[in-house]
Parts: structure tokens; C-alpha cells; sequence
């Protein structure tokens, strides 16, 4: 071919001012237009804007069950993403993401998102149709009026829906539920319950400090947390906190990368974090560098606590239980006791036992006894929800007359719930959510009939996997709302596209920092993609179409009208800002004060910190933090899934980056019991205990204790891996309170491993 | 089946056309109607005897999901480094349609490249080249050589032979593989 046609023609294309003139001159000959093709349209003149050359910039919001919740600038050039950064408006921020955030541009352009609404033909066949929104939500809908009319109320309708995108206006997917009438609900979290009914008995509320406050601390222990891979923009500041001289101590079963940045690394025997905290706070209460005005003006119950611990605690009974040296134990007890402030970060995987809530008590009341809660640079620091008093706008919808519903429980319905205190004749009737396989299998009157899945993939992180394969052939139809075709869409009859945080109107704020970032529509949804309230209200159409008055939820939305209806005068106020527009210019932090519990007014009955609680006990646990068993062994190793650096939850893992880097799963495991079972490095391995097993090549390593087997969690595209298979559903102490259900005890599960 | 060598124009558009509407179909009726289009000595029995539901079943695994894909329709994917669409061949492409005065009815919610659309685009452009003024035929001309030559002609092939290879192909999908790379063929060597 001529060379120099080539050249022209990638020059003409390459150059704007060559492009129009070729137009021009095609224009002028009356060609254009003239032969549009049976799917290409003629170029409008007004609608050229195909040769803009500018980039715009939108503001995002990383929407994941993440500490970080970063704040996104995403630029894009017609009408196509570009490429993104952290926005440096927020100093959490700091203008960077993680990996997995950077990754984010592959999300709406993988040719592999889920593209149209679809329906299975036999449930786990693999065999697609697909079909438009009209007809799948005439499916839907019939099913829906099918089932009401069948049991008389929409019970039969489940929602299994959790942490997989917190921008606020997809709590229009709850708002979607109530407003067919009383379904159930998988109620309570399988992250953090424990832990938060523990800082509701001990405090008042999960209300921790400003984690970027944490520069202020001049001693930290990082307790079960991992924050070099899971919350990467808390590091700087305990990295800052160390170079101005605070000392930082790691407790972990596993020697993580955290604790490879730390000053101490304690390898904690798993789930006795507990008597751990209890040894330190007998050591400081013999040497009496407890803050005696602190617990007196502030606390209820510290002599009985006290009392308690001179009666049944030891510090040699520590050193036994938690495998830390006696010695060890004295020396950071008295100096976390005596450098002031300090603070502890209190970690999600160590409130995952049967004895988690019982745990984080103990390590409260070591921060609590030595005077730093309320403190600048102090803090048991866990989690908060303080900046999260949007008006859940999307959420709060009316029931269709003449609903009917569960008479029974009105508790709360997970941790994020908003409805408020409208107490109705009926109520939804709870599922426990950490027992999903379970209660689908064994709900009755009505039966699950018709389960919904927005936001989460159970299939992937929930328990007892080989029993949620078979609750999954129970309902008579299954819906999942995703953006990628996962284990739990594959046993659905239709799977619905979803948007990417790119596709829509949110704003978001996260359960860790004080910032709000708004979440702009930066793109056009990709294919037929729509967003969570979009969905609801086109569904909202067809109902109404077919049975008027079925549902109440709106039935023409504007996305960014539903944004701002998020908004109140407290929400201004706590950020400082007149109007959500002013989001546009960048996030903007709660005008809150760093230390929480500042003012030393405690959310709980007495107004104190309780180290005795009366409510506890009634509750049915320890009225003191007292030590608690963890789930006794049934088989001959722990296992441990904690979160990979490469994804969270089941997020991320098969994003075609984040699979050049972890492109299979591994377990790992100690020399000493690789050697004992004859097992080699790289060598392929079975993983069992009583509930199943998985397959995978093992590392061995000595970053895991020699009675344990580690594997990440996560969900690969290409590979059946999946730790579930070996994690059952045993409840954690707490959680009921606040959440409605207990948690999981994740990290209280037992196994073998041996060559495959 | 034997192809022609050279065919006349008219069997070249309506190859071309059944080929493009094939690939962009939403279900078995339309897979079928597509088929129906192709010229009279495209008619093989393979395409008579189909079975139309699993068709559209491997149609779905091969280009469209909601699984992952065993063949996906998009130029990008072929020729860039990384699988991914709305990137620069994205961008080229509707580049070349923008040329011509044509736009996606689908912009950026579908990406350009999708082979529909550049069939599509092709087929315009040999009209056009029809129609066009010697003042614009050399330009026309040079630009129909390029986004055959230097693009289609690259990327293609290779799309043929993933779905040659693709787990779950049917003989219906591998009939319209040999015909798109038939109308390869014959729109390169038309060109001269
Ligand atoms: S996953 Fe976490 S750290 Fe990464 S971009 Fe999202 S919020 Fe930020």
C-alpha cells in the first residue's frame, strides 16, 4: 500500500484542524449524510463536540468497604475517562489512591462488565438470553404481584445486600424494598459487630478520633489492624507520629506489613487479645500508673474492674494465654501507660471470635484506665458513623396501603440503619445475614420465594459456602444487581448491569476520617448499565403498570435531584458549607473535634465510661470486661482469611491489573507444619475440615505461626478458589444490639492441610 | 464451503450487512434474521439446520456475557496491549466515522469499535465512494485504505480466529467467522 496515504490519513485523523477540514470539504459535496449507515447516524454539526480536545474533570468518590474512602478527581476527554488521581483538596488524601483505587479506569472498560439485563435459562447452566429492561423487570414484577397475592404480603421478597457500594443514594435499593411493602431483610454485618456493640456498652457509640490525628500520639498499638495494605493513607500519619518519637507496637497472630514498619511486633496467640489487655491492665494497676482522676470523674465501675483483675489476672496467666513474654508485657504496659497521649487501633479481625466483643472491651478499658479517651493524639480507635446524617432520602419511602407485614421484632436492621423510629404495626421480618445460607434453607411461612442480591456477593464471602450453593437452588427466583459475572450471578435466573461509581450521582463519607466527597457522573453509563435508584424506579414503573398503587417508589428520577436530597441543614453545618455544589470544588472535612468523646459526655446510661455495664449484662454477657474464651479448636491448625492487598472483600481480585499481581490464590503455611505433613513449598495442597475443603499451592513462610494455614479472601474470575468453602457461620459474642444480629467469628475456624 | 473468489457487488453489501447485523444481534429471532440476509451462495445447510436457543447461548458466551468473554466484538481488545475498551483504537476508530460525518448512535455507551459498527462504517464508506466527486474521491479514497488496511485487516483476523477457538463455539458462529473473514477478503482485494 502508498505509505504516504497511510501517513496523511493518520495525520488527518491524528489532528483536529485536519479532521474539520475534511469534514468541511465532505460537508461541501453534499456527501455527508447522505449514506448513513444502518447503525451509524449522521454527525450533527452541533453535536462535533467529538473533536473537543479539552479535558474535564469530575469529582469521585471511591465507594468500597475501605477505612480510606478517597476522594477521586477523574478526567475525561469526550466523554471517555482518561485517567484518575487522589484528590490533594483532601489532606487524608493527600492526592494519592492505592493500588487497587488506581485501578479503578478498568472497571467501566472491561469488556467483560456485565452489559444488558440477562436471564439464565436453568439456574447454573451458563446459558444467557439477553433480554431488555422492560421485559426483565415484567419478569420481576409479575413475580412480585405473584407472591403478594399468594401470601398476602411481600415477605416472600428477600434482600441480601451490604458494604459493596456506600454511596448514600444506593440505600435506594432498601428504599426499593419498603416501598413493595414488608420484606425481609438480611439483617446485621459480618465485618465489625462485635466490636461495635463492645464500644456501645463501654462508651456509648463507636465514635473514634480523627485518624489523622493520630500524629499526636506519642505511643500506638496497632491491634489486628493492617493498615499498610487495607487503610494505606492512615500510614503516613503513624509513620509521622513515629518520626516525632512515638513508639508503635503491632499485635497480630501474623507478621504483616504493618508490622514490619513497627517498633514491636507481638505475635499474639489468635483470640487472646483479651487476656493480653487484661495482663497489661494489671501491670498498670500494681504500679499504679492508671490515670486515678480520669477513671474517677469519668468512669463507673473501675474498682470492680480493678477488684476483678487483682482476683483472676496475672501477668504470667497472660504471658501463658497470649504467648507474649511476662516481661514484654510489663515493659510496653508501662510504657503505653506513661507516654501521653496514646492510643490503640482496635482492628475488625480481631472482634471476629467467639470471644471478639469480649476482647475489645479489655483493650477499651487499657485506653480508658490510663486517661487517654478524649484525648488529642489518644483513642480507642475503632470506627464512627458521626459524619453519616444524610437524610437517606433514596432509603425512607412510604409502604403501599394495606401492606402487610411481620409482627415481631422492631431492632435495628444492620449498622447502617437509618429508617429512623417510625414504629408501625408490622415491621420486615429480619434474616440474620451472617447466617444467609441457613435461613434461606429454613425460612418458612412465607418461604424465601424471591431473593434479591444488590451490592454484595454472598456466593464469595459468606459462610458455609457448600451450604449456600444449596440455598441457592431454594428460591423461586433469584436477581442479582452486579457489574461483573461472579459466583452469585452465575446462580441467578437474571442478573441486572449495574453502574460504576464513574455512571452516577452519589456523595459519600467514610466510617474512619471526618471528609465528604460528592461522587459526580463523570461518564455516561457504558451499554445499558443503571444505577441502584434508577433500577428501582423503572422496576417502581412496571409494578404500578401492572397493579396500580403496588409500589410507592418514584417513578421518574433525576440522579443528581436525588443527590441533593440528601442533604440538611446538619449536614451543612457539621461541614461548614451552604450548599452541596460547593462539594464540586473538592471534599470538605467535618468541623468536628479531632478527639472524639472531647467533652467527655458518654453516649451510654450512666453518661460515664462504663467499665462496669449494666446494660451489658442485661444483654447477656459481662456486666465487666472480663476475660472470655475463644472457640475451642476442632481440628489441628487455625485458619485465617484476612483481606489481600489486591481487593477488597470480593472486589478488585479479577480487574485484569490487580491480576497481574496476584493472579492465583496461595495459602501459607509454616515450615515446621509444612514438615510435619510433608509438605513442600510451591506443592499443591488440600485445605479441609469439617465442612469442606479447598485446593491450592502453598508458601510456606514464617510470617504465619506454626498452628496456622492463611489464605486471603477474595474472589478470582478464572478459579473456583473460595475460602468459604472452610469458614461456617459460628456467631460471634456480640453485635445483636446494634447491628440486630452477632457477628461471624471468621478467625475462630479450625483445619488440616495436606498434600493433594 | 467453497467462496467465491470475487463477488459482485451487491452480494458484497448484502455479506457485508448480514454479517454486521449478526454480530450486533439481541436474540435468536435476530441471529436467524441476519443469517437470512446473507447472499444466496452463503446459504450453507449448517445455517438451515441450527439450533437457534443454543446459538444464542454460545452467541452470549462468545460476545456478549453476562460471563466473561470467549471472543469480545471489540477492535481494542485485539490490538492494544491491555484488554480494554475506550482507549485509543476506541478513539481512532470514531475518528474515522467522524471523518465521514458519522457518529454512534451508542457514543460512548458503546464502544466504537464493536465489529457491527465498523462493518457498518465500511459499508458507508464504499457507497460513498461511490457517489463521491473526483474532488473528494482520493481523500475518501485514502481513508477507506487505511481503516481497512491498517486497522480492520489487523485486528480481525484475529477476532476469527478466537472465535475458531472460543470453548463454546457452535457451527452457526464459525459460518459467520469464515464469512467476515470472506468479506475481508474481498473488500481488501476490491481495493487493489
Ligand atoms: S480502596 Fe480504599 S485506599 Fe483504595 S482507592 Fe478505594 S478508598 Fe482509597
Amino acid at each position: 500500500m502508498n505509505h504516504s496515504a497511510v501517513d496523511q490519513a493518520q495525520k488527518a485523523i491524528g489532528c483536529a484542524m485536519s479532521r474539520r477540514k475534511f469534514l468541511g470539504c465532505l460537508a461541501a459535496s453534499g456527501l455527508l449524510a447522505a449514506f448513513p449507515g444502518a447503525l451509524l447516524r449522521p454527525l450533527e454539526a452541533r453535536a462535533q463536540g467529538g473533536f473537543q480536545e479539552g479535558l474535564e474533570m469530575f469529582r469521585n468518590a471511591c465507594p468500597r468497604n475501605c477505612y480510606d474512602t478517597c476522594s477521586i478527581k477523574t478526567f475525561v476527554k469526550d466523554g471517555v475517562i482518561q485517567y484518575i488521581e487522589g484528590a490533594p483538596e483532601s489532606t487524608f488524601t493527600d492526592g494519592g489512591l492505592c493500588v487497587k483505587g488506581y485501578a479503578y479506569t478498568r472497571r467501566p472498560y472491561s469488556p467483560d462488565r456485565v452489559k444488558y439485563p440477562m436471564i439464565q435459562s436453568g439456574r447454573g447452566s451458563g446459558n444467557w438470553k439477553r433480554i431488555s429492561w422492560d421485559e426483565a423487570l415484567d419478569v420481576i414484577a409479575k413475580k412480585f404481584i405473584e407472591i403478594n397475592e399468594k401470601d398476602g404480603s411481600m415477605l416472600g421478597l428477600a434482600l441480601s445486600k451490604y458494604s459493596g457500594n456506600f454511596g448514600i443514594t444506593n440505600y435506594g435499593v432498601e428504599g426499593m424494598m419498603t416501598s413493595l411493602g414488608y420484606t425481609s431483610r438480611f439483617v446485621g454485618t459480618p465485618c465489625w459487630p462485635a466490636g461495635i456493640d463492645a464500644q456501645n456498652y463501654d462508651l456509648g457509640d463507636m465514635w473514634c478520633n480523627d485518624p489523622e490525628d493520630l500524629v499526636n500520639a506519642r505511643y500506638i498499638i496497632l491491634w489486628g489492624a493492617n493498615p499498610a495494605w487495607n487503610s494505606v493513607h492512615s500510614m503516613k500519619y503513624i509513620l509521622e507520629a513515629q518520626d516525632r518519637g512515638a513508639k508503635v507496637v503491632c499485635i497480630d497472630p501474623v507478621f504483616t506489613q504493618t508490622a514490619a514498619k513497627a517498633d514491636v511486633y507481638w505475635e499474639v496467640e489468635t483470640s487472646m487479645d483479651g487476656a493480653l489487655a487484661l495482663g497489661m491492665a494489671r501491670h498498670i494497676l500494681d504500679r499504679e500508673l492508671h490515670d486515678r482522676e480520669w477513671v474517677r470523674n469519668n468512669s463507673l465501675g473501675f474498682e470492680d474492674f480493678a477488684d476483678y483483675l487483682r482476683r483472676e489476672v496475672t501477668v504470667d496467666w497472660a504471658a501463658e494465654q497470649s504467648g507474649i513474654p511476662a516481661e514484654q508485657i510489663t515493659r510496653v504496659a508501662e510504657e503505653f501507660a506513661t507516654a501521653k497521649p496514646a492510643s490503640i487501633w482496635i482492628g475488625y479481625g480481631m472482634q471476629r471470635h467467639v470471644n471478639g466483643g469480649a476482647s475489645v472491651r479489655s483493650v477499651d478499658a487499657l485506653v480508658a484506665m490510663t486517661g487517654n479517651v478524649g484525648k488529642a493524639g489518644g483513642g480507642a480507635r475503632y470506627g464512627h458513623l458521626r459524619t453519616w446524617g444524610f437524610n437517606y432520602h433514596a432509603l425512607l419511602q412510604k409502604r403501599p396501603e394495606g401492606a402487610v407485614g411481620f409482627l415481631g421484632t422492631g431492632g435495628p436492621m444492620g449498622d447502617f440503619d437509618f429508617t429512623g423510629d417510625v414504629q408501625d404495626e408490622y415491621t420486615d421480618r429480619p434474616l440474620n445475614m451472617n447466617k444467609t445460607a441457613e435461613e434461606i434453607l429454613t425460612a418458612d411461612d412465607p418461604p424465601v420465594r424471591v431473593l434479591w442480591v444488590s451490592c454484595k456477593n454472598p456466593l464469595s464471602q459468606d459462610f458455609d459456602r457448600n451450604k449456600m450453593v444449596r440455598a441457592f437452588q431454594k428460591p423461586e427466583l433469584i436477581v442479582s444487581v452486579e457489574q461483573y459475572f461472579t459466583e452469585t450471578v452465575a446462580l441467578s435466573d437474571i442478573v441486572l448491569p449495574v453502574t460504576t461509581l464513574f455512571e452516577e450521582w452519589t456523595v459519600n463519607v467514610s466510617y474512619w476520617h471526618y471528609w465528604m466527597s460528592i461522587n459526580e457522573q463523570a461518564i455516561k453509563p457504558m451499554y445499558e448499565t443503571k444505577s441502584n435508584i434508577e433500577i428501582a424506579a423503572a422496576l417502581s414503573k412496571r409494578m404500578n403498570e401492572l397493579q396500580p398503587g403496588s409500589c410507592t417508589f418514584p417513578t421518574d428520577i433525576d440522579t443528581k435531584d436525588w443527590l441533593a436530597r440528601e442533604f440538611n441543614q446538619g449536614i451543612y453545618d457539621l461541614f461548614g458549607i451552604s450548599s452541596w455544589e460547593e462539594l464540586k470544588n473538592g471534599p470538605v472535612k467535618a468541623k468536628m473535634h479531632p478527639a472524639s468523646w472531647h467533652d467527655l459526655q458518654f453516649g451510654t446510661p450512666s453518661g460515664k465510661y462504663e467499665f462496669r455495664s449494666e446494660l451489658c449484662a442485661e444483654h447477656g454477657h459481662q456486666a465487666l470486661p472480663k476475660f472470655k474464651e475463644g472457640r475451642k479448636p476442632y481440628d489441628k491448625l487455625r485458619l485465617l482469611t484476612p483481606h489481600t492487598k489486591f481487593g477488597i472483600h470480593s472486589q478488585f481480585v479479577n480487574i485484569d491489573w490487580m491480576e497481574e499481581f496476584n493472579p492465583e490464590p496461595f495459602c501459607y503455611l509454616n515450615p515446621k507444619a509444612a514438615s510435619e505433613r510433608g509438605i513442600k513449598d510451591g506443592d499443591q495442597v488440600r485445605v479441609f475440615n469439617k465442612i469442606g475443603e479447598v485446593r491450592l499451592e502453598v508458601k510456606l513462610t514464617e510470617v504465619v505461626p506454626p498452628d496456622v494455614v492463611m489464605m486471603y479472601t477474595a474472589w478470582f474470575r478464572n478459579n473456583p478458589y473460595n475460602c468459604q468453602n472452610l469458614v461456617d457461620d459460628e456467631a460471634s459474642d456480640m453485635g445483636a444490639y446494634k447491628t440486630g444480629m452477632p457477628g461471624v467469628a471468621i478467625h475462630g475456624q479450625f483445619c488440616d492441610v495436606a498434600r493433594a | 464451503m467453497e467462496c467465491p473468489k470475487t463477488m459482485p457487488l451487491d452480494d458484497e453489501s448484502r455479506l457485508t450487512a448480514a454479517v454486521r447485523d449478526f454480530f450486533i444481534a439481541q436474540n435468536a429471532a435476530e441471529l436467524r434474521a441476519s443469517v437470512a440476509k446473507l447472499p444466496p451462495n452463503w446459504r450453507d445447510e449448517r445455517l438451515h439446520d441450527a439450533d437457534w436457543e443454543q446459538t444464542e447461548f454460545a452467541f452470549n458466551r462468545l460476545f456478549v456475557g453476562p460471563m466473561a468473554l470467549e471472543a469480545p466484538p471489540y477492535a481494542s481488545v485485539y490490538l492494544e496491549d491491555e484488554p480494554q475498551v475506550m482507549g485509543k483504537t476506541t478513539m481512532l476508530v470514531r475518528s474515522v466515522y467522524e471523518m465521514i460525518g458519522l457518529v454512534s448512535p451508542w457514543k460512548n455507551t458503546l464502544p466504537d469499535d464493536h465489529i457491527s459498527l465498523e462493518l457498518d462504517a465500511a459499508l458507508a464508506l464504499h457507497r460513498m465512494l461511490h457517489a463521491a466527486t473526483p474532488s473528494v474521491r482520493g481523500q475518501l479514497q485514502e481513508l477507506r485504505v487505511f481503516f481497512l488496511e491498517e486497522h480492520v485487516q489487523v485486528w480481525v483476523p484475529r477476532f476469527c480466529a478466537r472465535i475458531e477457538a472460543a470453548p463454546s463455539v457452535t457451527p452457526v458462529l464459525l459460518c459467520m467467522a469464515a464469512a467476515l473473514r470472506q468479506w475481508l477478503g474481498t473488500s481488501i482485494a476490491r481495493q487493489g
